[in-house]
């Protein structure tokens, strides 16, 4: 006879017993340590978003309180309420937003089985009219703020006609006009659409992201971004300071990623495990811990001095190389460290010389690591301020460097010229400045993320 | 006894074949002595000193010696795994390693194609003569001798890129130039995997079953038209069908190359090979060679009570 009998749960182990209840009360007190550390710190990083965000929409989003010039918000909702507008809005958006989210879904659907680069084909062809209903979008509220510039600032024959405004628009607004316009939003479709591919399933991210940012775009104040530094709060833009800092990461991570690439496959893939290679590493980690001042205090002896680099963007940049190298060196070597070494066991069994180990293995396997932790050690560099005051890097910088060895400003010095100053105007375009410094900092975060999932290799 | 079993035909005459030139540019060495010459007192059945000799069987057939060792001993750092193993490896057979787990059996086949050159501290000494050159001298090119003698390990590991690529990655740095299609579809007949695959050659090898990597990976040995195949325990990872398209492959492989695997399971040594060589490990894991003949024989007629004893299932 069989018969299935279910214990009836024992007093003792039901009954909270005085061992069950220590442990409690230790991994309570763990947690409640973790909420303090945390809660204090996120309630005033907060509050201080808080404020910098709100002090710095004032100027992003301008309200009519820069000399001459109207909100492009205001202009844009005043165009939307035309019939006209009401008509774009209604569909053209719609078409604009949802092509590339139903495009690879109906190729996939109607076209099953296409070969690779016909699908790619069929791809730009699909994605090609959201671009240009999000050009025509961009063309429309575009040319509504320059004909309300225009009328504001009292150009001759501003009487609406964007082609009037052209005419009297820079090259650099009218590059603007074309490369925002279009280029961008066909480059970003395409590329969403190739990822839906990747993926097999239509992709929202990168259209959602982009969407949102060319919204957000919409209704700023591009004179922000696209003005030099003045002495008038309301005038002064960060034009120079953005363009420094992309042109100084650049020149960075140009000279960083090589050369800490180079060192980490030294390190891992060449070197013996002695006492000099040991020592190399435990020098790199110390590296890593040097104050930042100091890095600048050597930048400006050896680049601005020695090499006679001034100061200029090649010397903040080898600086910077210089401060974020560990970091570049240390990421290099954990991804280099995540191939399985049957990896390399494969590959040597076929009769590949290290080298080819390396350049056809190792190097692909590692290289999405490798370019998060450069794309984590350039988020580093772009917020570091004291190594490129150091070097003297100005702040008052009224053009655009055109070589390696101009004068050059970045954002945090810019931000931390404005905030030294008395006039609360300058305070409010910090903050305006510090917002566009996180949102790089978060794209690029961003990027570092999807691209170590993409990378990823389940072994 | 078994003074003349093995005819040196290959030794002392490299082939003509497509590697002979880089063979023939240095004079060939005088071709290696008959193994049994130092090994000869071995099989009086009286005393085995195991610590120096094994006991051979006698070999009943002619055949060609790919691979001839004598006294290959092996070290990581200062710890010796094996120490002084003397054997042949008979040509287009299979060759079986057995023994419990530890006793040096993959720091031996690793010998074979200079794999553990690839370990910090790993050392080798002996001689393992191969084409009448022994592969341990440290001028011997160990990339060459790897594309010569291939390897297929205990866990499948293909690269993460499609199967094609996977085949024609060791042909394409080896420089091969004729036609990668026709190679890379026989390389995977041969493995007996192109069926199963022909229509999705760029998918990642790593979206393939158990079985199926591991005959990817002999694919990919095969496609550097090795002459010799080191398996490593190829089976042990995998399921107990796929085990057997593995072993019915490596008896097919045994007609066009040399091949020895490893394995600690006896009925597959039984199955699949034709020699077979036992190890052990004794004193301070030491591994040693302990009785060496034809698979037949080891498995009705041990020589050694501790190969009977592995046998028959009294060691782990
Ligand atoms: N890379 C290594 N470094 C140090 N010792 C090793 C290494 N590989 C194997 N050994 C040691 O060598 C001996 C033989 O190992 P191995 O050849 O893997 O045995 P088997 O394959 O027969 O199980 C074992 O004692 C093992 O601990
Ligand atoms: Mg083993």
């Amino acid at each position: 006879m069989t018969r299935v009998s279910v214990a009836a749960p024992s007093a003792q182990l039901t009954a909270f017993s005085p061992r069950v209840r220590i442990r409690r009360g230790v991994s309570i007190a763990f947690m409640v340590a973790a909420l303090l550390a945390i809660a204090v710190s996120m309630i005033m990083l907060g509050a201080l978003i808080v404020e910098i965000a709100v002090d710095g929409a004032a100027r992003l989003f301008t309200d009519g309180s820069a000399v001459g010039r109207e909100a492009r918000g205001g202009a844009i909702i005043a165009d939307l309420s035309t019939p006209d507008g009401m008509r774009w809005m209604t569909w053209a958006l719609p078409v604009a937003i949802l092509l590339p989210f139903i495009g690879p879904r109906l190729v996939n659907a109607l076209a099953p089985g296409l070969p690779r680069i016909a699908e790619r084909v069929m791809g730009v062809i699909v994605v090609a009219p959201a671009a240009i209903f999000v050009h025509i979008l961009y063309v429309r509220f575009e040319s509504a703020y320059y004909v309300e510039y225009a009328k504001a600032v009292g150009l001759d024959g501003a009487s609406g006609n964007i082609f009037q405004v052209l005419a009297e628009a820079s090259g650099f607004q009218i590059v603007r006009l074309l490369v925002v316009g279009i280029l961008v939003p066909l480059a970003v479709f395409a590329a969403g659409w190739f990822w839906a591919q990747r993926m097999r399933r239509p992709s929202l991210i990168i259209p959602t992201i982009v969407i949102a940012g060319w919204v957000v775009y919409l209704f700023m104040d591009p004179w922000f971004l696209s003005s030099f530094p003045s002495r008038q709060p309301p005038e002064a833009g960060i034009f120079s300071a953005v363009t420094g800092t992309l042109y100084m990461m650049v020149i960075t991570a140009a000279v960083a990623f090589p050369l800490g690439v180079g060192a980490a496959i030294y390190l891992e893939e060449y070197a013996r495990r002695n006492w000099f290679s040991r020592m190399i590493q435990v020098n790199i980690s110390n590296l890593a811990g040097v104050p930042s001042i100091i890095y600048g205090l050597l930048g400006l002896q050896v680049f601005v001095r020695v090499l006679e680099f001034e100061r200029s963007v090649l010397a903040g940049a080898c600086t910077m190389a210089l401060l974020v190298m560990p970091i570049i060196i240390v990421s290099a070597q954990e991804a280099l460290r995540t191939v399985p070494p049957s990896m390399r066991e494969a590959a040597y069994a076929v009769g590949a010389t290290r080298w080819q180990v390396i350049r056809f293995h190792v190097l692909p396997y590692a290289f999405g690591g490798m370019l998060t932790g450069n794309i984590l050690a350039m988020s580093r560099a772009i917020g570091e301020t004291a190594p490129l005051i150091a070097i003297g890097a100005l702040t008052f910088i009224a053009f655009l460097a055109d070589s390696p060895t101009d004068d050059f400003t970045v954002l945090p010095i810019q931000i931390f010229n404005w905030v030294a100053r008395p006039q609360a105007g300058f305070h409010e375009i910090a903050a305006s400045a510090i917002i566009v410094l996180m949102v790089i900092l978060l794209l690029m975060n961003a990027a570092a993320i999807i691209m170590r999932q993409r990378t990823r290799t389940d072994w | 006894m078994a003074r003349n079993f093995f005819t040196l035909m290959r030794s002392s005459a490299p082939s003509a074949s497509a590697h002979g030139a880089a063979t023939a540019e240095r004079p060939a060495p005088p071709a290696p002595p008959n193994n049994m010459t130092d090994g000869a007192d071995a099989g009086g059945g009286v005393h085995f000193d195991l610590t120096l000799e094994a006991v051979r069987h006698e070999i009943n057939e002619e055949v060609d010696i790919a691979l001839q060792l004598r006294d290959v001993s092996a070290f990581y750092g200062s710890f010796q795994a094996i120490d002084r193993m003397t054997m042949p490896i008979p040509q287009n057979r299979v060759t079986a390693l057995i023994g419990p787990s530890g006793c040096g059996k993959s720091t031996l086949l690793r010998c074979f194609n200079r794999m553990n050159d690839l370990i910090p501290g790993a050392r080798m000494e002996g001689e393992i003569t191969f084409e009448g050159r022994n592969l341990l001298d440290p001028n011997i090119d160990a990339v060459e001798v790897r594309r010569r003698i291939g390897m297929v390990f205990q866990k499948p590991n293909p690269f993460p890129k499609s199967i094609y690529e996977n085949v024609a990655f060791g042909a394409r740095i080896n420089g091969y130039s004729g036609d990668m299609d026709r190679l890379v579809e026989d390389a995977l007949r041969r493995a007996a995997l192109w069926d199963e695959v022909k229509d999705e050659l760029d998918k990642s090898g790593l979206a393939l079953s158990g079985g199926q990597q591991q005959r990817l990976c002999i694919a990919r040995a095969i496609a550097v038209q090795p002459e010799i195949i080191l398996m490593d325990e190829p089976a042990s990872a995998l399921d107990p069908v796929a085990t057997l398209k593995i072993e019915d492959l490596m008896r097919e492989l045994a007609e066009e190359y040399t091949i020895v695997v490893v394995t600690h399971n006896m009925q597959q040594a039984g199955r699949v090979s034709d020699y077979t060589a036992f190890l052990l490990a004794g004193e301070e894991r030491v591994g040693r060679l302990v009785e060496f003949g034809p698979t037949q024989d080891i498995f009705t007629n041990p020589l050694d009570q501790r190969t009977e004893d592995y046998i028959t299932g009294r060691y782990g």
